[in-house]
């Protein structure tokens, strides 16, 4: 597992610039509650027919920063951008709410800090 | 102007085994936009897991995940806890793993494949794949002591040791569904109601399979080279005859015998791993408290199941990331839909043998 | 056409798949995964099952007239919840004296009434748990 460093502001251009379609596959979107109001937000891929090549771009961000979308990039990255909506409460461009809890349930349960 | 129609396609539903909803806007009689609404059955078992329950008992809450693919996922996070705490498993118990893992992706085909026969109102069928089945379950049952939730695989090995009557009764067991299979290859290639009628539906090209980073048997009908058990070394594929199984042509088709190839090829690694399985304990301790982060990926019998596990050296793990492969193929599934005719949208549905548990977790 | 024919005389004389359930009993697996079973006069108390049970379904709770046993020694009870317990057999693996103390045995729980009570006593016992510890 490669873990790598990036901004909010420069992801979209590293995974714009790292992703080839043929060779890598997007596995997931995964967020990680920190301390301190803080997440953590990894972009996963692995190297199709290659043995445990798996690269992780990171970002450490606060609950208020809005995550760009890669959906332009990797169309399946919306269901997982969407997962991430609900379950933190953070902002991720063109990702709506709601796709696993209903207005009346508990919000944001893994994000940590408002339950 | 042109008028669309929409037309929800669940959440209850006659050719649904699990609620989803799909929201199809059509126009005449061709699908071409697709809403979908997964969240039915969401039970919030990754806050559970990092909120109410020890390290070390997970394994047996993610294996309530899914009833299909329980296995997967208790060895996913299995794995990917003696990853964090740098243990070496012996080789039985990786050979027994491996079994499991195999008997239970031949059930799980099989059971897909009924419900591919039932969508396509070949009832008999239904229930002659179904019966067929339950030899298999027999032989889950008699191995691990349950039929379903099979709390097989502990941290450190399994539980139980395979005595010589059972891995009889399993030899014996899986000669009778092999033959049952190759019959059903005869009938999914030349009945009429399950091949031609398939054939050129539901179709997934290649490039779009990349595009949309679809996974497990979609893909490999569609000529995409992944099987995670190819690509993983943890435990040993390759020693007991894997090979992959795919197809060039995309549709339901070409699922249902990338399927039946894959039950052919199951059986295989299960004799093998019975004729030849090393002497050993199956059981080692592994002490310590896990620190730090592991990716564990397995081919579930959906496709590719990814465990993302953070420990922070206390029993309380910090998170536990669980993607599961119906939740991964969703796009793939929408894009599918557009341009396919309104009346076949339960048939490709039944072809992506979509687990709407695991989806929701 | 013929084969299909063929196959569905054949079927008449097949005999179902399915058993004659209340005529013929169901066959139990010897090695089934079933209750949990308890042997008061071996248990050393040492609670390693209580801690290894996953969803909780084994409690030890102070009672007034404790088992007898002189390993007994802060008057405790074995309680064991069927209705929760999903039968991995962790405690028995946890046990120090396996099939003398703890033993999994292979028969199947009965459903419960509403005169049982299941929920409300085991959420008593729960209770009585957390003001001991």
């Amino acid at each position: 597992m490669k873990k790598i460093e990036v901004s909010l502001d420069t992801v979209r251009e590293v995974i714009e610039g790292f992703y080839e379609y043929k060779k890598w596959h997007f596995l997931t979107l995964n967020g990680l509650a920190l301390a301190e109001n803080k997440m953590e937000v990894q972009w996963i891929f692995s190297k199709y027919e290659a043995l445990e090549e798996t690269v992780v771009y990171f970002a450490q961000i606060a609950y208020t920063d809005v995550i760009p979308s890669i959906v332009d990039l990797i169309p399946s990255a919306i269901i997982s951008q969407r997962e991430l909506v609900d379950m933190f409460g953070v902002q991720v461009e063109g990702s709506e709410k709601g796709l696993y809890l209903d207005e009346d349930s508990l919000q944001n349960p893994l994000s940590g800090c408002s339950l | 102007m042109k008028q669309t129609i929409n037309i929800p396609l669940g959440s209850q539903h006659i050719a649904l085994l699990e609620p989803v909803r799909f929201k199809f806007e059509c126009e005449n009689e061709k699908i071409i936009g697709v809403d979908s609404d997964v969240g039915f059955v969401h039970r919030g078992i990754e806050r559970a897991c990092t909120t109410k329950f020890k390290f070390d008992s997970i394994g047996y809450v993610v294996a309530r995940v899914c009833g299909l693919c329980a296995i997967t996922h208790s060895l996913s996070y299995t794995v990917a806890i003696e990853k964090l705490l740098g243990g070496e498993i012996s080789k039985k118990a990786k050979y027994l793993r491996i079994l499991l893992l195999e008997l239970d992706r031949i059930h799980s085909h099989m059971l897909c494949l009924s419900h591919t026969c039932e969508n396509a109102g070949f009832e008999a069928m239904f229930m002659r794949i179904m019966g067929d089945r339950e030899l298999v379950m027999e032989i889950q049952e008699l191995l691990t002591g349950n039929r379903v939730q099979f709390d097989y695989i502990s941290i450190g090995g399994v539980n139980r040791d395979l005595n010589s009557t059972v891995a009889l009764k399993i030899k014996e067991n899986l000669y009778e569904v092999k033959q049952r299979v190759l019959g059903y290859m005869d009938e999914f290639t030349n009945n009429w109601s399950l091949s031609l009628k398939f054939k050129g539906i539901g179709a997934l090209s290649l490039d779009d399979a990349y595009i949309f980073n679809a996974i497990g048997p979609l893909a490999r009908a569609s000529g995409l080279n992944i099987d995670v058990r190819n690509e993983i070394d943890y435990l040993p594929f390759d020693e007991v005859g894997f090979l992959m199984q795919t197809h060039s042509d995309g549709d339901i088709n070409a699922r249902n015998l990338v399927r039946l190839n894959e039950i052919l090829n199951s059986i295989l690694m299960c004799e093998n791993i019975i004729n030849g399985l090393p002497e050993g304990e199956i059981f080692t301790k592994i002490k310590g408290k896990p620190n730090g982060e592991a990716i564990v990926r397995f081919e579930a019998p959906r496709g590719e199941l990814m465990y993302y596990v953070k420990g922070n050296g206390t029993a309380m793990l910090d998170r536990v990331r669980i993607k599961t492969p119906t939740f991964a193929s969703i796009p793939a599934f929408s894009h599918i839909f557009v341009g396919q005719d309104y009346a076949d949208a339960p048939a490709i549905l039944a072809s992506f043998d979509p687990c709407l548990s695991c989806t929701a977790k | 056409m013929f084969s299909s024919f063929a196959k569905a005389f054949t079927n008449l004389f097949k005999t179902p798949q399915t058993i004659d359930y209340p005529l013929t009993p169901i066959e139990q697996e010897k090695e089934h995964r079933g209750l949990i079973e308890y042997g008061q006069e071996a248990c050393i108390y040492c609670l390693k099952c209580e801690k290894a049970c996953p969803p909780g379904a084994i409690l030890f709770v102070p009672v007034e007239n404790p088992p007898e046993n002189e390993k007994n020694k802060k008057g405790l009870k074995y309680h064991y919840n069927p209705y929760l317990c999903i039968y991995c057999s962790e405690c028995v693996r946890a046990c120090p004296k396996p099939d003398e103390a703890l033993w999994q045995s292979n028969k199947k729980s009965l459903p419960a009434t509403k005169e049982d009570r299941v929920n409300e006593s085991w959420f008593e016992l729960e209770r009585l748990k957390k003001q001991t510890d």
